[in-house]
């Protein structure tokens, strides 16, 4: 089956024999041997990783950094003089797209998917394709062998089934979706007090990765990441939010319950993978929310089940804190039962900032109410000021459903306005679900 | 919220001095609703301290600035907001702007002024300079209590108005006052990159010299030196010399010194030795002038009349114990073992097919084990081929290896010799000395080269270089002229000897010699008078390149007329532009091939960007067949770039364009610039393109990359490079000419065991030494045209690269100059220019006992600090 492939291979005749062959046919020699062969490399930011840039050392904003930086343009400038002028006097894109049509002649059309099995040398491997049985098929050279592993998806002629491309998924889907790509709109200024908290994730998340400087100047590294905890309906979401709103970094959102998934082993996996595409696109935040779901404290576990949480536990441990450095990727946790969580979890050096969310006292409430009325058609006998100072316990969570309800009530009466009445009635009916939603004939 | 504990004592400051504002308050709330209850009271405070200004009571103003100055003062806050003081005064700035310039001219005045140079921190437009103005006509009291922030803005709209006073040449009197006191507060605050910013900009740097002290000068001073490399051309200099000045005045003579040699300033170096009494610091600082290859003639004001003390001091300038320390530390690490070319090879590591090599001619693949014979066990006086048949003195079997070399071949083995004698000067003449007396003239002319190559870098009183070869200069046949020549070339270079140009002079402008005599007269003189600019013997050259014949000069070895030329400029820059303009009236043929070699060596090493740009020029074109001066141009581009970091990694990720665009003359020269960028340093991303491109499929291409690959790897014994060269040797087994590029990079791979280095930078990547750096440009201008020089007769060339071989090893001497074992911390150097507090240089360090060997972008740094020992010994890069 596989035999006749390597007939197209001739075509890529090899260096150096030339002139040695003396006999007019050209001997077939195989290609060179890929440098490794078996597990794939560590991912190789291909192109990217080529045309990054050096670092530039003294970040404080001085001279020399300046001179540097200029350095560099000045470099940048003459590459693309030389690279423009190139491609006016020999434009290159024509090559490539000659090439090109002959790589896809080679491949043949359609090609059809399958899974390599098993490497047999460098030029020729088991696969298999989603029907029928396995084929001994040669490799064609275009291919990077280096990249080849068992196991992997690859593309493959329609008749003599070779290898004719490799089918790379760059990163798994379930890290894709974590990705924000459109920003929140809930700004810094729908929050309503925590001025103190807003200003902590700042320092903590948002300037080490504009301004790095800062922190070098006083000759200190930036926290890792922060912890946001309180009561339930605090605002630690919105925060989060608003920080993905105004940072214009890479912003992952996951929820503890998330990395606990079906398989053994994926858990951990998808931790990985996560951090790593938070370090490929860096400058990047991540932010795990509920992430009591799998932080809990460890014990004797008795299902594998918990035993799989705690392994994802150990995972995220040592990815927030662990060999290999993190570098522009910070981390936001929330949770509202900091209490039960793992101490590893919280030690400094993984999660240096403990940022606590305490229910609103007046001022805050009164901010609350504002930016929750601001919107709503109110009668002029509404005084918000009773429910601001009153002794009841709110969240914002509650006033936000207080003034929910008093709109309802409004439009329940088909009323334009609402009244001071139906924001009594309504705050009634929030603090009686509060206190007593739960219905007595339940054993708690 | 808003639990800022400046904002309690703020109010606290409210209510003990006006409590009469409480009742007022309450209105406004509604006003300023989202305004905490302390913000309220500060706002109103400071309105009403506006308003006081503006009484007629000289008593109330005051007390209002005073009280307003102390607002602002105490106020700290978030790093990223305006301080509140300053955000609430904005409203007010211009009704005290207007105030101030109705006022009368009091000390109040002066208050006033103060405070709205503050306040123009936020206020007054780009451009304006408020801050400034109001400075200048304030009350002149301590900058710093305004705080950092402040401070910092002044000294930017210094550098504004500096400029524009410039243009105008107005007076600048006021400014440089004000200039004094804040460079003394950036000093005394750790802030001395900002000092130093300061000052170039108001082009008075000598003012550093009197705020720094000895705590802060060594800082103050590496940033001045990293400086140098990125300013242009008279600006560095400059710097430099104020880093020389510090240095002389903090007794730091070593740095001082290594300031002095990279500007190349012979008058400095003198000084420096003038200006140290100690006796261990001058042999300290002999030992960097040996590794710079600097000589000083040491005379009665350098060493007070003390005839021992100069013995001792000259000994070490001439490099004399350089053999026994190598010899020492290869003891030490137990590598004394002489090493056969097949250990290198590893052959029973490749698989299968590479046993049948039969198809190789066998002389070829002698040759190559004679050179990676040589480089493995240079410098260790032993080895298992050519000193071993002597020792077992079975008399016919002497020479038994030089026999098994054809003709020239014959010459590159008996040289191979002073090779394996490296350094080591009585031995080794002892050892060449019964191939004088061989009738073979391959044999003698190797013998010569032999003897040219054991003096390298070594200095020694009674000349045994120049007494045993000068004869030989004359002789008829060329390849004893060659080789003797050529001995000459290496033992003296970079020392400027008079008596060799005597000598040598005559040759080049002889029409009847050969033109491979006359190219390796010329390249023998560049490397001697390396960077002197001489004009005579720079005239000789340019006669001989004009009166040789077209055809002469087509020939592949023409090239190095142009490149002794070259040598004899490297890195001086301006001074070449003369010799330019006159190789442009050269014949065609070589005209822009001398052109390019010109301009890549003097400005060798200098990082000048517009240089770089043109050479790039020059490699965009696209030429017919047969031109061949992009090479050059291509190796001058990583020759301009290698001077600093940057310059190296940007010239790395250029050259990936060039091999994509450029025609065959130009990818054959690419991989050649790669290992120049990263020789002895073998980063991963350029040995994978190397490695790439050593599967060409033009073999010109694959063979210069198969040699980088060797010399990236030079010295280091680097496995993964092993490794990809014996994949390498399996592969081209049936090409002898591949095969034989392939030795030769195994061998430079484990160059003297993995003891040495070919890197021409040293100290701290800080100075450059020319004789190492024009050795290499040597072997890779005789890489251009590989087929015809390595690979054809003249492949001893490849013993240029004795003149950049350097051990890298750290070994540490007492006050009798005897090794002894000091525990040193060996780490990846980090970068500290301009960082904050004391922080270590180097990162993931392992603590070792000296002597030890230091790799590529490794420093040391000594354990404990004990006296009696002053400094380390010769260092590597």
């Amino acid at each position: 089956m596989g035999q006749g492939s390597p007939g197209g291979m001739n075509k890529q005749g090899l260096p150096g024999e030339r002139k040695h062959d003396d006999k007019k046919e050209k001997k077939f020699e195989p290609a060179a041997p890929p440098s490794r062969v078996g597990r794939k490399q560590r991912k190789q930011k291909g192109p990217e990783a080529a045309a990054r840039l050096p670092t530039v050392t003294p970040l404080t904003k001085c001279k020399l950094r300046l001179l540097k930086l200029e350095r560099i343009k000045d470099y940048l400038l003459m590459e693309e003089e030389f690279v423009s002028g190139q491609e006016r006097l020999k434009p290159q894109e024509d090559k490539n797209e000659e090439d090109r049509s002959k790589v896809d002649d080679l491949r043949g059309s359609p090609m059809s998917v399958g899974n390599l099995e098993e490497l047999i040398d460098e030029n020729h491997a088991i696969v298999s394709s989603s029907v029928g049985p396995e084929y001994y098929v040669g490799i064609l050279s275009f291919v990077d062998k280096d990249q080849l592993e068992p196991g992997c998806a690859i593309l493959m002629h329609n008749k003599v089934l070779s290898v004719v491309g490799l089918l790379q998924d760059e990163v798994d889907p379930m890290v894709s979706v974590m990705k924000v790509e459109k920003a929140p709109l809930e700004s810094y200024a729908d929050i309503g007090g925590l001025d103190a908290q807003i200003q902590e994730i700042k320092e903590a998340v948002e300037l080490p990765l504009t301004h790095p400087e800062l922190y070098e100047d006083i000759g200190i590294k930036p926290p890792k990441g922060v912890i946001l905890y309180g009561e339930p309906g605090t605002g630690k979401t919105l925060l989060a939010k608003a920080v993905a709103n105004s940072t214009s970094a890479t912003f992952l959102r996951v929820v503890g319950s998330e990395l606990i998934q079906k398989y053994l082993g994926d858990g951990p996996k998808l931790v990985r993978e996560l951090f790593r595409v938070a370090d490929d696109l860096s400058p990047s935040i991540v932010f795990i929310d509920e992430i009591d779901a799998v932080g809990t404290k460890r014990y004797d576990a008795h299902s594998g089940g918990e035993r799989e949480i705690q392994r994802t536990m150990l995972e995220l441990l040592n990815q927030l804190d662990g060999f290999d450095s993190r570098g522009d990727v910070k981390v936001i946790l929330a949770t509202n039962r900091i209490e039960s969580l793992d101490p590893a979890l919280l030690r400094p050096g993984r999660i240096d900032r403990k940022i606590e969310f305490p229910l609103p006292d007046i001022k805050t409430r009164r901010r609350i109410f504002q930016i929750h009325t601001s919107r709503m058609t109110l009668a002029d006998d509404v005084n918000l000021e009773e429910f601001v100072m009153t002794k009841d316990e709110f969240s914002g969570a509650d006033i936000k459903a207080i003034c929910t309800e008093a709109g309802l009530l409004a439009l329940r009466e088909r009323r334009m306005k609402v009244t001071h009445a139906d924001f009594k009635k309504a705050k009634e009916k929030v603090m009686f679900k509060k206190k007593e939603g739960v219905p007595e004939g339940l054993y708690m | 919220m808003a639990q800022d504990p400046n904002q309690s004592t703020n109010s606290e400051q409210a209510s003990v001095k006006v409590p009469s504002k409480d009742p007022k308050k309450k209105k406004d709330e509604k006003k300023d609703e989202d305004l905490s209850d302390e913000d309220l009271a500060l706002k109103q405070q400071l309105e009403l301290y506006v308003e006081r200004v503006q009484d007629s009571d000289p008593g109330v103003q005051k007390l209002a600035l005073e009280s307003m100055r102390q607002e602002i003062r105490t106020s700290t806050s978030s790093m990223t907001s305006v301080p509140k003081p300053l955000k609430f005064l904005r409203p007010h700035y211009g009704t005290l702007k207007a105030y101030y310039e109705a006022m009368a001219d009091t000390d109040l005045k002066k208050y006033l002024a103060d405070i709205l140079s503050v306040l123009a921190l936020t206020m007054s437009a780009e451009g304006e300079r408020e801050s400034l103005k109001y400075r200048l006509l304030g009350s002149e009291g301590d900058i710093g209590s305004w705080g950092h922030e402040y401070v910092r803005n002044l000294a930017g709209e210094i550098s504004q108005e500096y400029t524009k006073r410039q243009i105008d040449e107005t007076p600048i009197d006021d400014l440089m006052e004000l200039v004094q006191q804040i460079v003394a507060f950036h000093v005394k605050h750790n802030a001395e990159p900002e000092a130093v910013d300061l000052l170039m900009e108001v082009e008075d740097l000598d003012m550093l010299i009197d705020h720094i002290d000895s705590t802060n000068y060594k800082r103050t001073c590496l940033y001045l030196t990293s400086f140098a490399s990125y300013l242009p051309s008279p600006d560095d200099m400059l710097v430099l010399e104020i880093a020389f000045a510090i240095y002389t005045k903090f007794e730091e003579h070593t740095s001082a010194l290594c300031v002095a040699l990279r500007m190349d300033n012979s008058h400095y170096v003198r000084q420096v030795f003038v200006c140290c009494s100690d006796l261990l610091k001058k042999k300290q600082l002999c030992y960097i002038l040996a590794q710079q290859g600097v000589t000083l003639e040491l005379d009665d004001e350098l060493i007070h009349g003390n005839e021992e003390q100069r013995e001792i001091l000259q000994e070490i300038m001439n490099n004399a114990k350089l053999s026994e320390g190598y010899l020492t530390l290869a003891r030490d690490i137990e590598v004394m073992e002489p090493k056969s070319p097949d250990d290198i090879y590893k052959v029973h590591l490749i698989d299968g097919r590479a046993s049948a090599g039969a198809s190789v001619d066998s002389a070829r693949q002698n040759l190559a084990a004679t050179f990676v014979n040589a480089f493995v066990n240079a410098g260790f006086g032993q080895d298992k081929l050519m000193t071993v048949p002597s020792e077992s003195s079975s008399g016919g079997s002497t020479g038994s290896w030089l026999f098994k070399n054809k003709e020239h071949g014959k010459a590159s083995a008996a040289a191979s010799l002073g090779l394996i004698h490296l350094w080591e000067v009585d031995a080794g003449l002892a050892q060449i000395d019964k191939y004088f007396h061989s009738n073979d003239n391959h044999v003698i002319a190797g013998a010569l080269l032999a003897v040219g190559i054991v003096n390298c870098g070594i200095r020694n009183e009674c000349d045994p270089a120049y007494a045993l070869l000068a004869d030989y200069v004359t002789k008829d046949d060329s390849s004893i002229r060659i080789g003797a020549i050529m001995g000459l070339g290496i033992a003296y270079a970079g020392t400027q000897k008079v008596e060799v140009l005597r000598l040598l002079a005559p040759i080049l402008i002889d029409l009847k010699v050969p033109i491979d005599v006359i190219a390796f007269t010329a390249l023998s003189l560049g490397l001697i008078y390396v960077g002197s600019c001489h004009d005579d013997i720079a005239q000789s050259i340019i006669l001989a390149l004009m009166e040789r014949s077209e055809s002469e000069l087509g020939e592949p070895l023409a090239r190095f007329l142009s490149l002794g030329l070259g040598l004899l400029y490297l890195g001086k820059q301006e001074n070449v532009d003369a010799t330019v303009e006159v190789a442009k009236t050269f014949n065609e043929k070589i005209s822009r091939y001398c052109q390019a070699t010109l301009m890549s060596c003097a400005f060798a090493g200098t990082g000048n960007v517009l240089k770089v740009q043109s050479l790039l020029g020059l490699c965009a074109e696209h030429l017919d067949k047969g031109e061949i001066h992009q090479g050059p141009a291509v190796l001058g581009y990583a020759l301009v770039a290698m001077a600093e970091e940057l310059g190296l990694e940007m010239g790395i990720r250029s050259l990936e364009h060039l091999l994509q665009y450029g025609e065959q003359n130009i990818r054959r020269a690419v991989p050649l610039a790669l290992g120049l960028l990263c020789i002895s340093n073998p980063k991963v991303n350029v040995m994978d393109t190397l490695s790439r491109l050593s599967h060409d499929s033009d073999s010109e291409v694959a063979m210069a990359a198969t040699i980088s690959l060797g010399l990236i790897g030079a010295g280091t014994n680097n496995a993964r490079i092993a490794g990809m060269l014996r994949n390498l040797s399996s592969y081209y087994y049936k090409d002898a000419s591949l095969l034989f590029c392939v030795r030769i990079a195994q061998g430079l791979v484990h160059l003297g065991k993995g003891l040495l280095t070919l890197a021409p930078y040293h100290s701290d990547r800080f100075l450059l030494s020319p004789s190492a750096a024009a050795g290499l440009i040597t072997f890779l201008h005789a890489c251009l045209d590989m087929k015809s020089i390595i690979l054809g007769k003249y492949h001893y060339v490849l013993y240029y690269l004795v003149l950049a071989m350097q051990p890298r090893m750290l070994t540490t001497v007492d006050e009798n100059l005897k090794p002894i074992s000091v525990p040193v911390r060996v780490g990846q150097a980090v970068d500290v220019v301009g960082q904050a507090g004391r922080p270590k240089t180097i990162t993931g360090f392992q603590t070792h006992s000296t002597p030890v060997l230091l790799s590529a972008g490794d420093r040391a740094e000594l354990a404990t600090e004990k006296a009696g020992q002053v400094n380390p010994g010769p260092t590597p890069p």
